[in-house]
């Protein structure tokens, strides 16, 4: 094209160059390295924390008893403590899962995700999230069940937070309650969030979010069944339903190298393993098993018609649940807070925990950014027709092994 | 029994395949680049906003007849002494505007005086802002090849704090700017 | 309890047990502004009744307003996402009144721009389809990468994105720039990498097959009698291409084959389209071989265009079926009337018969699968 004297030489900055990208990509390791390695080793000069949480409380019962208080405050608060440690940890784990989820999609799909909040890689996205949604106007719907709106959210999410009392966030010393029947405590709270889901659905007098709390109340109800079964062999193996104990039969290594994790377990461990993966998905109400929410269906399902800090409640569900998923799976698969191996017995415990939950963590958004969904129909068949008579041919043939070994 | 398992296996390996490819993505430099800070590069014939020049236009009114939406409008009177139009005024609201070249194609002087430029961050708070306005005996500012949708801008831009070098670049060299 | 307004009255009536569902007009996958009204009875679908018009701007209209020239770019923005194509069909029934000569090198250059942008259009499908389905990260290879690099080629060819005005009357707007053609053979080489990607990630996953084969069956007969062209229509089975059945432009001179799938469900309407993505690099390498130097612009006046008084009508093969352009001139300036044959129109008829049935997942399947673009079914 005939152009005048003006050919644009304006103010448009050169795209970013190979050098550039890789300037970056360099300097984001480094400020990353520069944060975690004083933190890691912070991490191994202090040690497991309880010791010190012992040691602090054995004092205060002391001075309590030496100022002739009442011998109750002792107990009281080595059952407070840990509550609210833990309450603290579940309220806060999810501003980090789902600022690491959008990182993770966000590359998985090549782009850049958060970048602006927080300088380094958007890290304070989240809590900015978190502030608007404090901030949004709290939405009831014409028509809607006030109550039952209401309470839905708080339904959804008060076991989520219960649930978590069992779980030794490390060695077994470090769960805030030794329920010997944790397991059971665990897998039994946790399909009370359900009646929230149901309730969120008809309770917003909206076509989609009912047809989305009805999909909601089925598929969980069905997927419990194959997770609780898949759990049974470790129960066999470890003999107990205590989560410390069954973590603590998983110290040590077998031949040597192979720690004395579960899933190392021939045949019976992998399979037990992603039966539990996948139903744990379909649990947590994620893509591939997202039928309830199903974007692209039923525009959001039971929470389409929430807004503000009642949404942000089912998003804290949804994400305490996929954290509880975890740690679960850590605990009962990946033994909990045991090394890799007895020389890396350094690394406190639950730096060994975290690790591995965030690991599975990671498997479950890898998941979650790779698969459609599944029809509702057909996810009830794989449930029925699949996974059940897989996991409880896996328990057989658990049982029989383990037999074999008993002779 | 036999053909079950092979089923369970493809699908296993069909779901495997797939996590392969977005593991491998994981890893893979991002395709986008941050807006404000970074921005691509266009090509010389991007047609963005139209810039024009009311020195060498003669005032032929083919751009207002070539424009499919109307948008181009212009006044010239007759100038007895050397029996040529003098422009009044050019205007072209930008809210109409299609960015289809057409007035450019039709444009007669050597150089072009209505022509696109790269601009394309045409957003206003206002309707009529859109319309833009240039009359011969407003000069354009010096050193600048967009005419006054530029100037406007940098205005704009100067308004809402946006450090701008004295090339004329909305773009922060530094992104504490912002 | 549970009633409709106006789609009582569309549709028999709604039952004790059955609800209305009204899916769009702003709905996540109605892609654009389509309503559909679903009657369903639990999860099935027992009636559907289509809603349209949201984007009406009176294209038609306009056209007897406008001059020739001028109402290519409105051929723009009537199918946006093939927006070269469409600008083809209308220079096609215009160049057909005025009986004028296009220069070979015009004709290449059209048969390249319009590959390049069915390509486009097939990948933005890939990618919508996918996030119709649930899976999000297709959309962001097949849209946010390999469909912007075909932007960014045409940006360079012609200045603009979506909306070129770059099939002219006569020809095309511009040459090719330096080192265009070499950047475009660079693309089709990638773009046969990323289809064996797509189909690791999306085509052949177990998942995807299972949502998708055997879902929303259009029979062969069915289809005919509807009037269903393009991939739909090859995807039940009936090799009709018009660039194989009526060659216009220069594709008589290709060697490619039309891409045919059997059983008309949505997995075959996804993979014909995936083909045809094949077939287009097999006519781009032939085409960027061919490329004659020469003129790009036939001896059409530049202004005050008068074709003859008369009708015509051209048609070619666009990226969603038969796009036509029926044109009534009575010697004027501008059209005397103009008719838009819109693929995507035709297509959507079909919609409320293959909706019965199915589930409320498989009508958003069923509905990205026959892939309408709502600027050219409202016009």
């Amino acid at each position: 094209m005939a152009r005048g004297p003006w050919t644009v030489t304006g103010p448009w900055a050169p795209s970013q160059s190979a050098e550039s990208i890789r300037r970056r990509y360099i300097s984001s390791a480094l400020v990353l390295a520069a944060f975690l390695l004083p933190l890691f080793v912070l991490t191994i000069l202090v040690g497991e924390p309880d010791k010190y949480f012992h040691q602090a409380h054995g004092f205060v019962t002391q001075w309590v008893a030496n100022k002739g208080g009442p011998d109750w405050i002792g107990s009281a608060i080595l059952i407070a403590v840990p509550c609210m440690v833990v309450l603290t940890l579940i309220q806060v784990l999810p501003i980090f899962l789902v600022w690491w989820e959008m990182k993770i999609a966000a590359h998985i799909q090549v782009r850049l995700g958060p970048m602006r909040v927080g300088r380094f890689h958007g890290v304070l996205q989240t809590i900015a999230d978190g502030i608007k949604l404090l901030l949004k106007e709290d939405l009831v719907p014409a028509g809607a069940d006030r109550w039952v709106h209401f309470v839905a959210p708080i339904v959804a999410v008060a076991p989520a937070l219960v649930c978590f009392a069992p779980i030794p966030l490390g060695h077994a010393g470090l769960a805030p309650v030794g329920l010997d029947v944790g397991l059971l405590f665990v897998l039994g709270v946790s399909g009370l969030s359900v009646i929230g889901l149901l309730m969120a659905g008809w309770g917003s007098n909206n076509k989609y979010s009912m047809l989305g709390g009805l999909r909601a109340a089925a598929q969980v109800v069905s997927y419990e069944i194959p997770r609780v079964i898949s759990l049974l062999p470790v129960v066999m193996w470890a003999g107990s339903l205590q989560l410390g104990e069954i973590m603590m039969k998983q110290s040590g290594a077998w031949a040597g190298f192979l720690p004395k994790w579960f899933i190392f377990y021939p045949i019976v461990g992998q399979i037990s393993f992603i039966i539990y993966l996948i139903s744990s998905i379909a649990e947590t109400n994620r893509t591939p098993f997202d039928i309830a929410e199903a974007e692209s269906e039923l525009t959001s399902g039971f929470h389409t018609e929430y807004s503000g800090m009642k949404w942000a409640m089912f998003f804290m569900a949804e994400y305490a649940y996929m954290f509880l998923a975890c740690a679960l799976g850590a605990v009962l698969f990946l033994g909990g807070g045991n090394p890799l191996h007895s020389s890396l017995g350094f690394i406190p415990s639950y730096v060994w925990f975290f690790g591995k939950t965030f690991f599975l963590a990671f498997l479950f958004i890898w998941i979650r950014w790779t698969y459609p969904r599944l029809r509702v129909d057909r996810l009830m068949e794989f449930c029925w027709k699949f996974l059940l008579p897989w996991s409880l041919a896996n328990v057989a043939v658990a049982g029989f092994l383990f037999l074999l070994r008993m002779r | 029994m036999g053909a079950y398992f092979k089923k369970v296996y493809d699908v296993a390996r069909g779901l495997v395949t797939g996590l392969g490819v977005t593991l491998r993505h994981l890893f893979l430099p991002s395709i986008t680049v941050q807006y404000p800070h970074e921005k691509l590069s266009l090509s010389d014939r991007f047609r963005g906003a139209l810039a024009f020049h009311p020195e060498i236009c003669i005032s032929c009114e083919m751009c207002v007849r070539a424009c499919p939406s109307a948008c181009i409008s212009l006044e010239s009177k007759r100038n007895e002494e050397t029996k040529k139009k003098d422009l009044s005024w050019y205007k072209i609201d930008f809210g109409k505007c299609n960015y289809c070249r057409l007035c450019e194609e039709v444009c007669p002087t050597k150089p072009k005086s209505v022509h696109h430029t790269k601009e394309y961050e045409l957003s206003f708070t206002n309707r009529n802002d859109f319309v833009m306005d240039w009359r011969p005996d407003v000069a354009q500012p010096a050193g600048s090849d967009f005419g006054q949708i530029w100037a406007r801008f940098m205005a704009q831009g100067q308004k809402a704090g946006i450090n701008i070098k004295s090339n004329g670049s909305s773009t922060p060299s530094d992104p504490v700017a912002f | 309890m549970l009633s409709g307004p106006s789609f009582e009255t569309k549709m028999e009536r709604v039952s004790e047990t059955e609800m209305l569902l009204n899916m769009g007009p702003q709905h996540p996958s109605t892609h654009g502004v389509l309503r559909v009204v679903l009657k369903l009875d639990g999860e099935v679908v027992t009636g559907a009744a289509m809603d349209l018009g949201y984007l009406h701007r009176g294209v038609e209209k306009l056209a007897e307003n406008r001059t020739y020239g001028q109402f290519t770019i409105l051929t723009d923005r009537d199918d946006y996402l093939c927006a070269m194509l469409n600008n083809w069909s209308y220079a096609l029934a215009v160049e057909k009144l005025l009986k004028v000569e296009i220069p070979q090198r015009a004709e290449y250059l059209r048969v390249i721009v319009g590959e390049l942008n069915r390509i486009a259009s097939h990948l933005l499908f890939i990618g919508t389809f996918g996030i119709d389905i649930g899976a999000f990260t297709p959309f962001l290879y097949a849209f946010g990468r390999e469909r912007e690099m075909i932007l960014d080629l045409f940006e360079q060819l012609c200045g603009a994105r979506i909306t070129y005005n770059y099939v002219r009357i006569g020809g095309v707007s511009n040459d090719v720039p330096d080192g265009w053609v070499e950047k475009a053979r660079k693309f089709v080489a990638h773009m046969r990498n990323c289809l064996k990607e797509y189909d690791d990630l999306l085509s052949y996953n177990p998942i995807f097959m299972d949502r998708t084969k055997g879902i929303g069956v259009l029979k062969k007969e069915m289809a005919i009698s509807y009037g269903v062209t393009g991939p739909n229509l090859r995807a039940s089975g009936v090799p009709m291409d018009l660039r194989k059945d009526a060659p216009y432009g220069i594709y008589s001179k290709f060697q490619f084959t039309a891409a045919v799938r059997q059983n008309g469900d949505c997995w075959d309407r996804y993979m014909v389209r995936r083909d045809e993505i094949a077939e287009s690099c097999s006519i781009l390498d032939q085409a960027l071989e061919g490329l004659v130097a020469g003129e790009i612009m036939g001896k059409v006046p530049k202004a005050n265009l008068r074709p003859p008084a008369g009708e015509s009508y051209a048609q070619l093969e666009g990226a969603r079926g038969v796009l036509g352009v029926y044109i009534v001139s009575d010697g004027g300036l501008s059209p005397y009337r103009l008719h838009l044959r819109a693929p995507s129109f035709i297509n959507l008829a079909m919609l409320q018969d293959m909706l019965k049935g199915w589930k409320v997942a498989d009508v958003v399947a069923i509905l990205g699968s026959i892939d309408i673009v709502l600027g050219e079914v409202d016009r």
